[in-house]
């Protein structure tokens, strides 16, 4: 047990005296995070609100194929980006493997199922006379949709912190696409992954209290968001 | 002119609603009676634009608003609005939800401000502007989306059982302050409502629907009943309650037994005539929609209501609790 308590000794002594080396990669993992969870989010949510109230031909198909890609392995993502990107690939030219967008790119494919999947269901809980009201009083579009997402507005905020848990959290894209490499797409989670490994257990720990951190952070933020606007 | 033509709506196959023609007029208060799933909060719904019918058109003037193009259909939305029956207020404040129309509409602030303010006080409801939803009774969420409703101002306002909620008199403020919009800027009503009473109390034009159709009689003495076999046009006694009542009809099985207030013979006594319906019981109740008519309600075993003029009332001495016959011929029931 003392290697434990070693450890968390070693894990308040790097984040109390911000070790460069920890903060630039829960920097990058908060860039990485923030970037993808936005670009899942701007796609997948419109979707799920056309999914969740409009009807056409191929909306179970859609819904079929958007709730199953939220098992979607995330080495198996990691390793089709790979092929994509990689110099031989159909994207090789781009010259993003091993990069922070190839991250980015590998979280948003696994983020924006959440977020469309996640904000269906939202869309699909609020009362149908909300839309119908909107509408009646000569909403467009824009606003119908608008007026839905305000009733539905803790349920779609609880979409964003998932697919922000799901970015964050990521380790098998981001080792395969990222490749890992030190100060340039080290992530918390690759880090964490690969410092475990090489037996530097008090950095790793360090590393994964920050990561604990940031969801909590998220977390409070959302409950705070949700007692403000239960008026 | 909002209207229907040659509609027939369905969900999922079974047929709901199906009107060769249907015309809401400028200025008219139409009042849509009928059963529960008669078919008239779906009616509402397609005059409303929010849903499209199976089949058929639905017109605004000239444009076919029916139609998938979007820009008609948004355009007559502005015109056309709709209190459902359980209505439901945005989240927010009362004051939000009367301003939710006017802002889509490009109008804010001051004057915005002011129209929320003086519908509010038609309504009644100022005192109600600065509260939320989960704060008010469902009687008073009512009056709230009528007053949202009336503050955009539209040509038609459809309203599905707008005072199910309400009690006597806030019935009859709600149905006051409507009059008044009505007579200031000539605006079109039309109003489902199982209350025959309230129909006939504020409507100029009452239409019956009945499983989904327009009923060719006014919606009092309208039964669900079973036909005997026989396609010949004869003469059959249909069960009704507690009484069998005879009808000339050549159709069988499930059919609409319809009773025209205006053919029942209202006597003291039975009386010797060719009428093969006769029943006996008692006066219920006494109502004068309108001067010089009188509508009677007596308890025959099933309740049946005939209009009489307010001379032969007064000849016959009724009041509720007399004893009192009604006579009709079977020839006049309608059958549908």
């Amino acid at each position: 047990m003392d290697f434990l308590a070693e450890g968390l000794r070693r894990a308040v002594h790097l984040i109390s005296s911000a070790d460069p080396e920890v903060y630039g990669i829960a920097l990058l993992t908060v860039k990485v995070a923030v970037v993808a969870t936005v670009i899942a989010c701007a796609l997948g949510m419109p979707l799920g609100f056309v999914l969740a109230s409009r009807r056409f031909w191929g909306r179970r198909a859609a819904l079929t194929v958007v709730n199953t890609a939220l098992a979607f392995p995330t080495v198996v993502v990691g390793l089709l980006l790979y092929a994509l990107l990689s110099r031989r690939g159909p994207l090789g030219g781009l010259g993003w493997l091993y990069t922070w967008q190839a991250i980015v790119i590998g979280d948003v494919i696994l983020a924006f199922p959440i977020a469309a999947a996640l904000s269906a269901a939202a869309v699909q809980g609020v009362d149908p006379r909300i839309r119908r009201t909107a509408e009646t009083l000569g909403a467009g579009t824009w606003r119908t949709a608008w007026a839905v997402a305000r009733e539905a507005r803790f349920a779609l905020a609880a979409v964003i912190t998932a697919a922000f848990g799901q970015v964050v959290a990521e380790v098998g894209a981001a080792m395969i696409v990222g490749g890992n490499i030190r100060g340039a797409t080290r992530t918390l989670t690759t880090a964490v992954a690969l410092y475990t490994a090489q037996g530097d257990f008090g950095l790793a720990l360090a590393l994964g209290l920050i990561l604990l951190v940031m969801a909590l952070v998220v977390n409070v933020a959302l409950q705070v968001l949700q007692g403000r606007g239960n008026a | 002119m909002l209207e229907l033509a040659g509609v027939r709506h369905a969900y999922e196959g079974r047929v709901v609603l199906d009107l060769e023609r249907f015309a809401v007029p400028p200025g008219a208060l139409i009042a849509i009676v009928g059963h529960n799933g008669s078919g008239k909060s779906t009616l509402l719904r397609l005059l409303a634009l929010v849903e499209r019918p199976s089949t058929g058109e639905i017109r605004w003037g000239d444009a076919v608003v029916s139609s998938p193009r979007v820009r008609p259909r948004a355009a007559a939305r502005r015109r056309i609005t709709l209190v459902e029956q359980r209505p439901v207020l945005f989240r927010g404040t009362v004051r939000a939800n009367l301003g939710f129309g006017l802002k889509i509409r490009g109008r804010r602030g001051a004057e915005a401000e002011k129209t929320v303010a003086a519908v509010a006080e038609r309504l009644g409801i100022t005192g109600l502007l600065d509260r939320r939803r989960h704060e008010l009774s469902d009687g008073e969420v009512q009056r709230v989306a009528v007053a949202r409703a009336l503050a955009v101002a539209p040509d038609v306002l459809l309203l599905d059982e707008p005072v199910s909620s309400a009690d006597r008199a806030a019935a009859q403020a709600l149905y006051g302050a409507l009059a008044d919009e009505r007579r200031a800027r000539g605006l079109a009503i039309c109003l489902a409502s199982h209350q025959l009473e309230d129909a006939y109390r504020w409507a100029d034009d009452i239409r019956a629907l009945a499983e989904g159709r327009l009923s060719p009689v006014t919606p009092e003495n309208l039964f669900r009943v079973e036909l005997p076999p026989g396609q010949e046009e004869e003469t059959k006694h249909v069960r009704v309650g507690p009484i069998a009542i005879a009808v000339t009809t050549g159709r069988e099985g499930p059919a609409i037994l319809a009773v025209p207030p205006t053919d029942i013979f209202v006597s003291k006594e039975p009386l010797v005539s060719s009428a093969r319906n006769v029943f006996t019981g008692q006066v219920t109740r006494l109502g004068r929609p309108r001067p010089g008519v009188v509508h009677v309600a007596a308890d025959v075993g099933v309740e049946l209501i005939a209009v009489i003029t307010e001379e032969a009332a007064r000849d016959l001495a009724l009041a509720p609790g007399s004893p009192v016959t009604f006579a009709f011929k079977a020839s006049a029931v309608r059958v549908f």
